[in-house]
C-alpha cells in the first residue's frame, strides 16, 4: 500500500514537472533571431494527414501567401470537396471563408486557428522575442495572453529544430520540421500534447 | 382591359426571355430536352449494357476566389453493379476502392476500411458514384434533375435535394456522350464557387477486369 502511494505520488510529481523548467533567461540574440524566425511562409500544396482521437482525415492542403500578405489555408479531401478555408489577415484578424458543419464549432476552429499561425510563424511577426537556453537549445520566445510561441534552434544558430505552443508549465503544442527549412518546409509535423491530435504535412509539387 | 393584357404580355414576354437568356447563359450551345421521359428510358437502357469501364482520368479542383487551380491524374475502374476503383497516381497517390456497402482508402501514411453504412455521407457519396457511372442517377431521390443537349452531348445538371449534400455541392453537371451514353466528366460545383471537374479518356467498355481490383 505504502508503495503504491509513493508510485502514485511520483507520478504526480513527475506529471507536474514543468516542460519548460531550467529555461536560462538570456538577452536576445537579434542577429539570430532575424536571420532564423520562421516569419516567412512560401506558398505550396501539402498533403496532409491528420489524425484525431484515433480517427483519420486526409486530404489537400493549401497555404497560400495573398499579394495583401494576408494568408489562405484551405483543406479540400483528395477527390477535391472543400473541408474548410480559412483566411490570416495582416492585420491578425481571422476569417473563416468556409468550413463543414462538422468542423464548425468553436473549439476545433480555435484549435486550427493556433495550429496554423504557428505554422505560419505569426506570432514571430510582432511583439518582443525573449531569449532562453536550456542544454544545447535555445528558446526564442514571443509571450501572448496565456502562451508563449517559441521557435527553438540549437545553440549555434544554426538550424530551426522546432516551433511550439507553451503555457507557463506545459508544452502543448509542437511542430517538428525534418527536412528543408522556411520559407518552404518540406514536411512539418505538428503534435498536441493536450489531447490525442497530429497534423502531418508533406509539400508536394502540382502538375 | 387591353392595357392590362398588354401589360401581363409583355411581363411574360420578359419573363420567358430572361429564363431563356438565363438557361443559354448558363450552358452554352445546350438546349433542353423536351421528352425527359424517353430521355431517361433510354440513358438507362444504354447504361444497362455497361458491364464495366476502365479508364484514365484528369481532375481539375479550382479555388475561385484565390485563382488556384490543382490537376491531378489516375485510372478509374467500374465493374457492375457496384464496384468501383478510383486510383489517383500524380501529383500524389491515393487509392480509393468501393465494394458494395464497404470501402477501402489507402494514401501513402495509412489505410483505412470504412463501412459505408455506418456513415450517412460516405453512402450518399458512394450512391452517387454508383448512380452515375450506372445511368440510374436520373433516379435518384437526392437530386432534382434537369436535362439539356446540344448535337454530341447530353449535359445533366442535378441539384441536391438534402441538407446535407447541399453543405457540399451547389450542382454537379455530368456530361454523357450521345453516341454510348458514358458519362464523359463529372463537375461538382460547391456552393462557395469552388469547383471540381473529372473528365474521363481513353475508356474502355465492357473489357474484362480481374475481381481483385475491388478486393478490400
Amino acid at each position: 500500500m505504502r508503495c503504491l502511494l509513493f508510485s502514485a505520488c511520483c507520478l504526480l510529481l513527475m506529471r507536474c514537472a514543468s516542460d519548460y523548467k531550467g529555461l536560462q533567461a538570456t538577452t536576445p540574440d537579434a542577429a539570430c533571431a532575424a536571420k532564423i524566425a520562421p516569419t516567412q511562409f512560401n506558398t505550396g500544396w501539402y498533403n496532409a494527414n491528420v489524425d484525431v482521437y484515433g480517427r483519420h482525415i486526409s486530404g489537400l492542403l493549401l497555404i497560400k501567401n495573398m499579394p495583401d500578405s494576408s494568408f489562405r489555408v484551405v483543406f479540400t479531401n483528395e477527390a477535391g470537396v472543400t473541408f474548410f478555408d480559412f483566411g490570416f489577415l495582416a492585420n491578425g484578424e481571422f476569417k473563416v471563408h468556409n468550413a463543414i458543419h462538422q468542423l464548425n464549432k468553436k473549439a476545433v476552429i480555435q484549435t486550427l486557428r493556433k495550429d496554423f499561425e504557428l505554422i505560419l510563424g505569426l506570432p514571430f511577426r510582432k511583439g518582443t522575442v525573449q531569449r532562453w537556453t536550456k542544454d544545447d537549445e535555445v528558446f526564442y520566445g514571443v509571450v501572448q495572453k496565456k502562451e508563449t510561441a517559441y521557435f527553438i534552434t540549437s545553440k549555434d544558430c544554426a538550424s530551426l529544430r522546432r516551433l511550439e505552443w507553451g503555457a507557463a508549465r506545459k508544452r502543448k503544442v509542437t511542430v517538428l520540421l525534418p527536412g528543408s527549412p522556411y520559407p518552404s518546409p518540406e514536411v512539418l509535423e505538428l503534435k498536441h500534447h493536450t489531447f490525442n491530435m497530429q497534423i502531418k504535412l508533406a509539400r508536394f509539387t502540382k502538375e | 382591359m387591353a392595357d392590362k393584357l398588354k401589360l401581363i404580355c409583355g411581363v411574360f414576354f420578359v419573363l420567358t426571355t430572361m429564363l431563356s437568356v438565363t438557361a443559354k447563359a448558363q450552358y452554352a450551345g445546350y438546349k433542353s430536352v423536351t421528352d425527359l421521359a424517353a430521355f431517361k428510358k433510354q440513358f438507362a437502357t444504354e447504361s444497362s449494357k455497361v458491364s464495366s469501364i476502365t479508364s484514365n482520368f484528369t481532375q481539375e479542383k479550382t479555388l475561385t476566389a484565390l485563382t488556384e487551380t490543382i490537376t491531378s491524374t489516375g485510372k478509374f475502374w467500374f465493374l457492375r453493379s457496384n464496384r468501383v476503383r478510383i486510383e489517383y497516381v500524380k501529383p500524389f497517390s491515393y487509392l480509393m476502392v468501393m465494394n458494395g456497402d464497404k470501402m477501402l482508402v489507402k494514401n501513402d501514411q495509412k489505410e483505412n476500411r470504412i463501412n459505408v453504412k455506418s456513415n450517412k455521407l460516405f453512402q450518399q457519396v458512394n450512391r452517387i458514384m454508383i448512380d452515375c457511372v450506372q445511368g440510374t442517377i436520373l433516379d435518384s431521390k437526392d437530386f432534382t434533375t434537369k436535362v439539356f443537349e446540344n448535337d454530341k452531348l447530353y449535359l445533366l445538371e442535378m441539384t441536391p435535394v438534402s441538407k446535407s449534400l447541399k453543405e457540399f455541392f451547389q450542382t454537379i453537371v455530368l456530361l454523357v456522350e450521345k453516341k454510348d451514353y458514358a458519362v464523359k466528366s463529372i463537375e461538382m460545383n460547391e456552393p462557395s464557387g469552388d469547383k471540381t471537374t473529372i473528365s474521363f479518356s481513353d475508356k474502355k467498355l465492357n473489357a474484362p477486369i480481374p475481381d481483385a481490383m475491388f478486393a478490400l
